[in-house]
């Protein structure tokens, strides 16, 4: 890694992405996020499989066009590269050689002999190499088929989320391939540091359904320390660190923070929850109906935000369900500049969410839009590669590139 | 400067863990995992100790004990591996000892609101003139900037603020028992939030490490848990900027894949998610539950219609499910190659053959004053090949290392230490606190707190 005084964490860092869809793309946002070259090699012809994954922009099914594609793959240039060729092989051998970091989600029974993880360290010593995938490289489920509802099933948090007197729901948006990508990020971080003493690279083995396991804190010493089995979120209760319907919506009244129940009562203004029996936990379980019925009253005259603005205002830490819509608006989002306006060519122009956190004196850009099939082809296997025209049109032919 | 024995990726990194509750306590123990010195920084008095010491249990067989905070089963999870110092910040002696260790540190992970950070003199600017290549992480609710930065949090409340409950939601069902997209958002829950904003922290630290010995220069993170969770929905808000889409709530069901859902298994509460993606897998699952005709069922001949009949489609798959436990729905379909799983719950997880093959449960001895015994406990979603990262110790008890950081590590001579324990600003013996009550099983049973539990629960699984 080349030393640069200033600029971002991760300048000078070269990363190969081998992957589609979620888990290997968002580990290689963050990356190229906190600076990193990463290159994505994408299948010629079809590309990465999140390209055909909806919702598209303008609802129009275009490779160029997939809302996750897009997301996922800002600040990255991509190539396109058959490693099953010969060729093809051959070429990423070469890219290697220049690379600090390969990040691949290939299923292990699919994996290309190219992808050999001793074989590539022994050639390569010096290189990092992420795998990702459902299961991990070992264990009987190893090459189990697998999407984000499954993955999340085995992993445990699905049983707990949703309502106890129903199904347990799926969460959000493929969660667990978002998890498993930051949990990847971390693990090639942690190397990457290790590696600037060692000299050494080292490989990686990202199980999607054990990075998600690792948010069961209470579930799990739950069964081990008491031998009981933790649920699903209780239907019953006094309403309180659950969502509840307010007049525009749905909020989440909270006892949480250090005020007292007087204040919580206060703001909701229903008179009658100003009662002492409430203002202890064991006595908004015991008389969590009558609260419950309370709650909702009050709540009934309340807007979501008007709320939420209010809960802050007191020290109190009330939340509220936002749709996409709410948080694309948020004053304090645009205030922090989470948004940047992006340009594609093809997709066009819109306002992206960044990175979550703010580092001191890096200044967080969106230095390229998601590449377009095969974009740098030129740059990357002319220029710094040094193929030759010639070389580069019988690639082509060969269908490796 | 290749020192190839340098065996843990974090191996001479100081961390000092000012931070409560769940996302950063954990944040620190992953880094104690990956080879740093992680000091938590405890207080022996009540209204000011971290709250998983004594708010969340779960205790060994229900019963909290004399020694409660050093029993709780989520706070030795979110803790293991550290040690700990007790230092009462209310007191001057101890902030200046606090700033001495920070001097010798080099990362500082902390979770209170701006206003206390400055109050105590603690915020980075202060901080950093004791240790100038400090890299510090500030986890709020909502950031250190914006029209909400003194908004107090909670990962429970913050979860729909950041947007899940847009993206998931149960079905509407109409009186004739037709399906429509929900209405009404869920939660995720278990503090989802809490451990989004944890790997964000790992990942930031871990890059602020490689530009600091790169550069010198430290680094003070700004995290915000609302606009963490915002951008693991980025795809979501993206789609209303594109296209002005608020909200897609599918219950189980997904865009384009069909049959995908949850489905009723042989017992109490128990369940299995299939998901078909294409005509393929369609095929395979109707031989494989044995009835082939279905496959050229007009209603289910393609995706779109197989979309399009799903309430048939699911109650003929319910009706294969319900006969059966959820690990023989995983087996028989998984053997035709179908993506298919159990929803395992804790109990579940500590005997499943997956988890237990690859090793993902380690074993910690506990101090025999706990009566923890040898416990199991989750760890980390992946694996290393070059380092032998891994749960060290157990969660400290309070105060456990008082000795070894203030004499052996920081040189306090004993007089101060005397000084410091006359002030009650060291100590390690909860004071100001109770037993806390416990809630018998049962009566969690009829909270619809747990679903059932065993009398003879095993705490570490042979094998």
């Amino acid at each position: 890694m080349a030393v640069v005084p200033f600029g971002l964490p991760l300048d000078g860092v070269r990363v190969l992405e081998l992957g589609g869809y979620v888990s290997a793309p968002y580990c290689g946002r963050l990356l190229a996020d906190y600076g990193a070259d990463v290159v994505k090699i994408e299948p010629p012809g079809a590309g990465d499989e999140a390209r055909r994954m909806g919702p598209f922009a303008s609802d129009d099914p275009h490779p160029e066009k997939s809302i996750p594609f897009l997301y996922l793959n800002t600040n990255k240039r991509g190539i396109t590269l058959d490693v099953e060729t010969v060729a093809g092989a051959g070429l990423l051998d070469r890219l290697l050689q220049s690379t600090d970091v390969l990040v691949e989600n290939c299923p292990p029974d699919a994996r290309p002999s190219c992808l050999d993880p001793d074989a590539l360290g022994e050639r390569n010593p010096h290189l990092i190499v992420t795998s990702i995938t459902p299961f991990g490289q070992t264990g009987p489920y190893r090459d189990f088929a697998a999407t984000d509802i499954v993955t999340t099933a085995i992993s445990g948090l699905m049983y707990h989320s949703g309502d106890s007197d129903q199904e347990p729901l799926r969460n959000a948006l493929n969660q667990s391939f978002y998890v498993a990508g930051i949990n990847a990020a971390v693990a090639t971080s942690a190397a990457l540091f290790q590696r600037m003493f060692t000299g050494r690279g080292q490989a990686i083995d990202v199980s999607t359904v054990e990075c998600l396991a690792s948010h069961l804190v209470q579930a799990l010493p739950y069964y081990n320390y008491m031998g009981a089995i933790k649920g699903r979120r209780p239907v019953r209760g006094s309403g309180f660190e659950e969502l509840m319907p307010a007049r525009d919506g749905y909020v989440i009244p909270s006892v949480q923070g250090s005020q007292p129940w007087s204040t919580v009562a206060e703001l909701i203004g229903v008179p009658e929850l100003q009662d002492e029996r409430f203002a202890s936990g064991s006595g908004r379980i015991e008389f969590g109906e009558e609260i419950h019925d309370l709650l909702l009253q009050g709540l009934a005259q309340w807007d979501r935000k008007a709320l939420h603005q209010a809960s802050g205002e007191r020290r109190l830490v009330f939340g509220m369900a936002q749709d996409a819509g709410d948080l694309h608006e948020c004053p304090h989002l645009h205030e922090r500049e989470f948004f940047r306006a992006v340009s594609h060519p093809v997709a066009g122009e819109a306002d992206y969410p960044s990175m979550g956190p703010r580092l001191s004196g890096v200044e967080y850009e969106v230095r390229r839009h998601a590449p377009l099939l095969g974009q740098h082809n030129g740059e990357i296997y002319g220029e710094e590669l040094g193929c030759s025209g010639a070389e580069l049109a019988q690639l082509r032919a060969l269908g490796a590139i | 400067m290749t020192t190839p024995e340098r065996s843990l990726p974090l191996d001479g990194i100081r961390v000092v863990d000012l931070s409560r509750v769940f996302a950063m306590p954990y944040c620190g123990a992953y880094l104690a995992d990956l080879g740093a010195e992680v000091i938590k920084i405890d207080t022996h008095h009540n209204q000011f100790v971290d709250t998983t010491r004594t708010l969340n249990g779960p205790y060994p067989d229900n019963d909290p004990g004399e020694l409660y905070w050093e029993r709780g089963g989520t706070f030795q999870t979110l803790n293991h591996g550290k040690i700990s110092v007790t230092l009462d910040l209310r007191s001057d002696d101890a902030l200046e000892v606090l700033r001495e260790l920070v001097s010798i540190s080099d990362v500082v992970l902390e979770n209170f609101t701006p206003r206390v950070m400055r109050r105590f003199g603690l915020d980075y600017p202060n901080l950093k003139a004791v240790r100038p290549d400090l890299i510090m992480v500030s986890n709020t609710g909502y950031g250190h900037s914006g029209p909400w930065t003194n908004f107090g949090a909670m990962a429970t409340a913050l979860e729909p603020t950041h947007g899940t409950g847009a993206f998931m939601g149960y079905l509407d069902v109409d009186t004739d028992g037709r399906t429509s997209p929900g209405t009404v958002p869920n939660k995720i829950a278990n503090s989802y939030t809490d451990f989004l904003a944890s790997w964000t922290a790992q990942l930031a630290v871990l890059v602020s490490l490689i530009h600091r010995a790169k550069t010198g220069r430290g680094m003070w993170i700004d995290l915000a848990m609302y606009q963490v969770g915002a951008s693991f929905l980025g795809e979501g808000i993206l789609d209303y900027a594109f296209n002005g889409r608020r909200a897609r709530r599918l219950g189980n069901r997904h865009e384009s894949m069909s049959p995908h859902g949850c489905y009723p298994c042989q017992g109490n509460d128990q369940w299995a998610v299939i998901a078909v993606r294409d005509d393929a897998d369609w095929r395979a699952l109707c031989d494989a539950i044995g009835t082939p005709e279905l496959a050229s069922d007009p209603r289910f001949a393609d995706p779109v219609t197989r979309h399009g009949n799903q309430d048939a489609l699911d109650e003929i798959i319910s009706g294969w499910t319900s006969s059966r436990t959820k690990y023989e729905v995983m087996t028989v379909l998984q053997n035709a190659g179908v993506p298919a799983g159990p929803v395992l719950d804790g109990r579940d997880m500590l005997s499943d053959p997956q988890f237990r093959d690859r090793g993902y449960f380690e074993r910690v001895d506990h101090h025999p004053k706990t009566g923890l015994g040898r416990r199991e406990y989750l760890t980390r979603g992946w694996r290393m090949s070059g380092s032998d990262v891994r749960i060290r110790k157990p969660a400290p008890m309070l105060g456990e290392d008082n000795g070894h950081i203030l004499s052996d590590l920081l040189g306090l001579t004993d007089t101060r230490i005397a000084d410091l324990e006359a002030a009650e600003a060291i100590g390690q013996t909860l004071v100001g606190a109770r037993i806390p009550a416990s809630v018998p099983l049962d009566r969690q049973v009829e909270l619809g707190w747990t679903v059932d539990y065993d009398m003879d629960y095993p705490s570490h699984p042979p094998g």
